[in-house]
């Protein structure tokens, strides 16, 4: 087997590999990385150097992680776990990754793809025109800054207070759509300038709001799908993939800076400089938490933002109400966040950048809806491919701190697929396979072609055999819009 | 050494990196926002329209060029604007032992139905971020977040 790293990495399992403390100076713990031998041979050698790096940060437990979607990122690698004492580890910006809470969405609906099908270039017409996207795009909710503030400290329940959404789509968001204790006035004013108009946008990059079929024979486990509103017989549902926008990267920048000259106060060193980090405990690391929480929670808003307009669309295209169209949420996930989570070593604060909680059931943070079916997990494939619906397991609560993958995982640069494919290309050849698409930049479109990301199916079968997520459905795309 | 950007493909699987070029240091700096500037644009669909003169100073010339960068990102979140072009001067002040910038972008407000919009560049990381000086110029190495 050929690796793109010259360290010693065991088997552990097919799908669990091992690299040693032994292979660099300063790990506390091994690395081990969630792969099937095929993806573990195509991962980039940024995987190993950076999965390695975390596992010589201060205060970490058990092993630094890297899920089967894992390649390249900033500090940490896209698809690292790690989790450090509470009082005795660091918190790293690095871990949570820039875009704080990016993540997913999903919504259901009544409607089938024979609903949809002769409708469905004005659907994705209003829904291109009712959700902002691409560079520099703005919302339509105009907030000054109490109200922001507001935001940071409610998430989506500021959104619901304010009519943008139904009461019971906050139990059906992680962390019912607002973590606790986010403080805005450890938000920069340049963070709040270049968030505020924000509020409802997509974004760009790999951000998207798909309209996805679930069809008969792609559901795996049909009393869960059953469970989770999924119903299949080509029953049409939506998908969301976005953070916390400019607001969000802002709050990331500004406390790398923070972190870099607090190391030094707190005689912490590094392996990359974007692994910069603080004690938990530390004020910086106190004030980074919460601001992070402010972030986490405009994310959680952006999203609800997003889910009334698609309501809007819904509503305005099928002539009835998005009630009647049984538009409730399936389940909304952080991919990119730092939580305390209490495991038998005690509180940890568990780091999952391009990976998503896993929680199996019965666990308390979980709604009563999903207390016996564990966590929805959506994971997001190329805007060529299915994405999936997966649960969490008690398996991933012992082995994985309650994480598993978040997406597909790239293996192309952006250039190099610009180089391969232009964006109308891309565009036609998806109208030919029956998928829309709307898109404010076509190299964009061209950067996000499906051979410039990993095959999910083979992500998602690798995390169903190491047993951490329980396959559910297959969503296959019908229409996409892109910044 | 004049001044140049081009693209690097091995650096950023997800994003975006460049190396720029000067014989100067305004040039680098010049070089450098321009890179940024059409990562998200192509500048020749935006008209020099609307004028931005920024001035920073700092002990530390990486930091001066990640601010001045880092800036453009901003504008482009808090006030909606992209750019045609960055023109720049850089000094350094001996007697305070600092650098100093005066740079100035020219565009315009955000109008996708006439401008070519590109990629949306979130952040200038630290990640193999560098700022060297060669014996004809100076060469930043610098990865954006999209």
């Amino acid at each position: 087997m050929r690796l793109q790293t010259q360290m010693t990495v065991n088997r552990i399992s097919d799908q669990i590999w091992e690299i040693p403390t032994s292979e660099k100076t300063g790990m506390l713990v091994p690395a081990r990385i969630y792969a099937s031998e095929k993806i573990l041979t195509s991962m980039d050698r940024g995987v190993f150097e950076q999965v390695t790096n975390v596992a010589c940060l201060p205060g970490i437990r058990r092993y630094a992680l890297c899920m089967p979607d894992g390649h390249w990122g900033y500090g940490f690698p896209i698809g690292g776990v790690a989790a450090f004492d509470r009082d005795t580890g660091v918190i790293s910006p690095g871990g949570v990754g820039y875009d704080i809470n990016c993540g997913m969405r999903l919504i259901r609906t009544n409607l089938t793809l024979a609903d949809v099908t002769p409708r469905l270039e004005p659907l994705m017409t209003e829904l291109f025109r009712l959700v902002p996207a691409g560079v520099g795009s703005k919302g339509f909710v105009r907030l000054n800054r109490t109200e922001f503030d507001e935001v940071m400290r409610k998430g989506a329940r500021w959104c619901i207070e304010r009519g943008y959404g139904w009461h019971q789509d906050l139990e059906r968001i992680e962390e019912q759509g607002c973590i606790p204790g986010a403080d805005p006035s450890t938000v920069s004013d340049h963070a709040v300038e270049r968030g505020i108009n924000q509020l409802g946008t997509l974004g760009s990059g790999n951000h998207y709001l798909e309209v996805q079929v679930a069809a008969d024979d792609r559901i795996f486990d049909r009393p869960t799908a059953a469970a989770l509103g999924i119903t299949g017989h080509d029953q049409i549902v939506v998908m969301v993939h976005c953070g916390s926008r400019g607001f969000g990267h802002q709050v990331a920048s500004d406390y790398l800076k923070v972190f870099e000259k607090a190391m030094r106060r707190y005689g912490i060193s590094v392996q990359d400089q974007q692994l910069a980090c603080a004690p938990f405990r530390s004020p910086e690391g106190q004030e980074y938490f919460t601001a992070m929480n402010c972030a986490a929670n405009s994310a959680f808003a952006n999203r609800q933002v997003i889910t009334h307009q698609i309501r809007e669309a819904f509503s305005s295209v099928f002539g009835q109400p998005a009630e009647s169209l049984g538009m409730d949420i399936v389940y909304d996930v952080a991919h990119n966040i730092a939580k305390v989570e209490r495991y038998p070593e005690g509180d940890l604060v568990v780091h999952r950048k391009g990976s998503t909680r896993a929680f199996g059931p019965g666990r308390p943070e979980l709604p009563e809806i999903y207390r016996t079916t564990g966590q929805p997990v959506i994971c997001g494939g190329s805007m060529e491919t299915g994405s999936y619906l997966l649960v969490g397991t008690d398996q991933a609560m012992r082995d994985t701190f309650g994480s598993t993958m978040h997406g597909s995982g790239r293996t192309m640069s952006r250039a190099q697929a610009k180089r391969t494919v232009r964006g109308e290309q891309v565009r036609q050849q998806m109208a030919r396979r029956g998928i829309i698409v709307k898109a404010v930049s076509m190299s964009g479109l061209a950067e996000e072609a499906g051979f410039a990301y990993k095959n999910i199916s083979d992500v998602v079968e690798t995390v169903e055999t190491a047993g951490i997520t329980k396959k559910v459905a297959e969503l296959r795309p019908i229409g996409n819009i892109k910044g | 050494m004049t001044s140049a950007f081009r693209f690097l493909d091995d650096i950023a699987l997800a994003d975006s990196a460049f190396e720029a070029r000067g014989t100067t240091l305004p040039e680098l700096f010049a070089a450098s926002a321009q890179a940024v500037i059409e990562t998200m644009v192509d500048p020749a669909t935006v008209a020099p329209a609307v004028s931005k003169t920024l001035v920073r100073h700092d002990r530390n010339l990486p930091e001066l060029l990640f601010d001045w960068l880092a800036d453009i990102v901003f504008l482009k979140d808090a006030e909606g604007l992209v750019f045609h072009e960055a023109t720049c001067t850089v000094t350094e002040d001996r007697a305070e032992g600092e650098w100093r910038l005066t740079g100035t972008l020219t565009g315009e407000a955000i109008d996708p139905r006439r401008h070519d919009l590109r990629a949306d560049v979130k952040a200038i990381t630290k990640h193999r971020y560098a700022v060297q000086q060669e014996p004809d110029g100076w060469i930043a190495t610098v990865v954006m977040d999209i």
